[in-house]
C-alpha cells in the first residue's frame, strides 16, 4: 500500500511539471540570464556549503555530498 | 519532412545550454579560471560566557581556485583547489558557573593552528540529451584526510523543460588528532560517508524556474569530536535532506529573485529548517549588486547536553558541541559584482549571528559558545 501511495506521489507531481506553461527554446532568453542559474558563483556557494557544514549540524540537499573535514 | 540543418542544430543547442535549467547540453563554450580569497573571523567569547583562560576564536582565511575547460566537442574538465588556514581556539569542555549558568573552555592558551589543502578533479560527458560526469578528491589536513569520489548523470525530458539528476559520493576519512598522548585523545580513527541525491528541475513559465532534491546521507565509523574532553556519539547516522529552489525574473527589475528552502533531519535526532532569499539586481550592463538574507534553526540531538556529565559511563552517549545544541541564525549578505571584458570581480561582505533566542524549536538547554562571525571574500574570474 505504502508503494502505491510513493508510485501515485511521483506520478502526480510529474503529471503537475508536465502541466506546466509550454515554453519553446527561443522563448527562453531570460531563463539563460547568469543570475537565474542555481548557483550563480560556484565558488560562493562551495564556500558556504563548507562554513555551514562547519557551524551547524545539518548539510547535504541538491546536491551528492564532497569529503568531510575536520572542522571544529 | 526535411531535416533541420546541422547549424540550426547546432544553434539550438546553444541556446539550451541553460545556465538555470539545460546546462550539460554541451561543454562550456569557454575556459574559465576563478580565484576567491575569504576571510571569516569568529567573534570572542564573553568573559562571563568563558571565565578563564583565552576568549579569542578561530580566525580563517580560505583560497578557492577553479578551473573549467571543454575538451573537445563533447567532454569538459573541472579541477578545483583549496587551501584553508586557521588558528584560534575552540570548545573544550563545559562546566556549571557559579550562578548556575554553564560556561565553557576553551583548548589551550596557545588555541589551534591548522592547514587543510584540498584537490578536487572531475570531468563531464555530453550526450543529446544530458550527460554523465564523475570527479575524485583530496583534502589533507594536520590531523584529517579525506579521500571522496562521486559520479552523477542527468537527462532532459519533456522538450527539455524537465531535468532530472542523480548523483552519488563516498568519501572514506582518516582522523588522527594532534597531541593525542598529552590530552589521552585516540591516535588514529576513521569514518566513512555515502550520499545519494535525486534532483529534479523544471521551466515553469518564460520567467521562473523550480527545482526540488532529495538526499541521503548514511555515515558510519567515528563520529565523535576527538579534541572534546567529554564526548561520546553513536557510530552511525543517517541524514536526510529535502531542498527547494525557485529563481523568478523580474523584467519591470532587471533583477533575478532567488528563493531557497531545505528540510533537513538525522536519527542523532537533529530536524533543521533553512531558508535564504537573494536579489540580484542588475545595474547597467557591467555592475550587479545581490543582497541575501538567510534564516537557519535546528533542534537538539537527542544526547546533547549543556553541562558535561564526567561521571556517566563512557558508553552513554552526551555532547556539549554547540553545533547539536537548539539555535537558531541569522545572517546577512551584501556582493558587489562588476565585470569588465573578460573579467569578472566580486566582493561579499556577511555577518552571521547564532543565538538560542532564535531557534524556532524548544531549547530545554541552551548553549555556550554559539558562533557570530564576519566573513569578507573578493572573487575574481577569467573567460578566456
Amino acid at each position: 500500500m505504502k508503494l502505491i501511495r510513493t508510485f501515485l506521489f511521483f506520478y502526480l507531481s510529474l503529471s503537475m511539471l508536465a502541466a506546466c506553461t509550454q515554453v519553446r527554446p527561443w522563448e527562453r532568453g531570460l531563463l539563460a540570464k547568469e543570475e537565474m542559474a542555481w548557483r550563480t558563483d560556484a565558488l560562493e556557494s562551495a564556500l558556504n556549503d563548507h562554513i555551514f557544514f562547519s557551524k551547524e549540524a545539518s548539510s547535504g540537499g541538491s546536491s551528492a555530498a564532497g569529503g568531510g573535514c575536520g572542522c571544529n | 519532412m526535411a531535416k533541420p540543418s546541422r547549424s540550426l542544430l547546432a544553434l539550438s543547442t546553444t541556446a539550451l545550454a541553460l545556465p538555470g535549467i539545460a546546462i550539460a547540453d554541451a561543454p562550456p563554450v569557454n575556459s574559465s579560471l576563478s580565484y576567491k580569497v575569504s576571510n571569516y573571523q569568529e567573534d570572542d567569547l564573553d568573559r562571563a560566557e568563558s571565565p578563564f583562560g583565552d576568549l579569542g576564536r578561530y580566525d580563517i582565511d580560505v583560497h578557492q581556485f577553479q578551473f573549467i575547460s571543454p575538451i573537445g566537442r563533447a567532454f569538459s574538465l573541472q579541477i578545483d583547489a583549496n587551501y584553508e588556514d586557521l588558528s584560534g581556539a575552540s570548545p573544550w569542555f563545559t562546566t556549571l558557573g557559579p550562578n548556575g549558568s554553564p560556561i565553557v573552555n576553551l583548548s589551550g592558551a596557545s588555541g589551534i593552528q591548522d592547514r587543510r589543502a584540498e584537490l578536487n578533479v572531475g570531468t563531464r560527458y555530453y550526450l543529446e540529451n544530458g550527460s554523465i560526469g564523475g570527479n575524485v578528491g583530496y583534502s589533507q589536513e594536520n590531523d584529517y584526510r579525506a579521500t571522496y569520489g562521486g559520479i552523477s548523470g542527468e537527462r532532459h525530458f519533456n522538450d527539455d523543460l524537465t531535468t532530472v539528476s542523480i548523483g552519488l559520493s563516498y568519501s572514506s576519512d582518516d582522523i588522527f588528532p594532534t597531541d593525542a598522548e598529552i590530552f589521552n585523545r585516540v591516535i588514529s580513527e576513521d569514518k566513512s560517508s555515502a550520499s545519494a541525491v535525486l534532483n529534479i528541475s523544471q521551466i515553469i513559465n518564460q520567467v521562473s524556474t523550480f527545482q526540488t532534491a532529495f538526499s541521503i546521507t548514511e555515515q558510519s565509523g567515528f563520529l565523535t569530536d576527538p579534541y572534546k574532553l567529554v564526548d561520546t556519539r553513536p557510530d552511525k547516522k543517517t541524514q536526510i535532506a529535502w531542498s527547494n529552489s525557485y529563481r523568478r525574473y523580474m523584467r519591470a527589475a532587471d533583477a533575478a529573485w532567488h528563493i531557497n528552502y531545505r528540510f533537513y533531519h538525522d536519527d542523532f535526532g537533529v530536524t533543521s529548517h533553512t531558508s535564504d532569499m537573494s536579489w540580484h539586481q542588475n545595474l547597467g550592463s557591467s555592475v550587479q549588486i545581490i543582497p541575501m538574507l538567510r534564516y537557519y534553526t535546528q533542534s537538539a540531538a537527542n544526547f546533547f547536553t549543556n553541562v558535561d556529565d564526567f561521571t556517566s559511563p563512557a558508553t552513554n552517549f552526551q555532547s556539549s558541541d554547540y553545533r547539536l545544541s537548539a539555535f537558531g541564525a541569522i545572517s546577512g549578505a551584501l556582493t558587489l559584482k562588476t565585470t569588465f571584458g573578460n573579467w569578472d570581480a566580486t566582493l561579499t561582505g556577511e555577518r552571521y549571528l547564532a543565538n538560542e533566542k532564535y531557534s524556532a524549536f524548544n531549547v530545554s538547554q541552551p548553549s555556550t559558545a554559539l558562533v557570530r562571525y564576519v566573513r569578507v571574500s573578493l572573487g575574481l574570474d577569467y573567460s578566456f
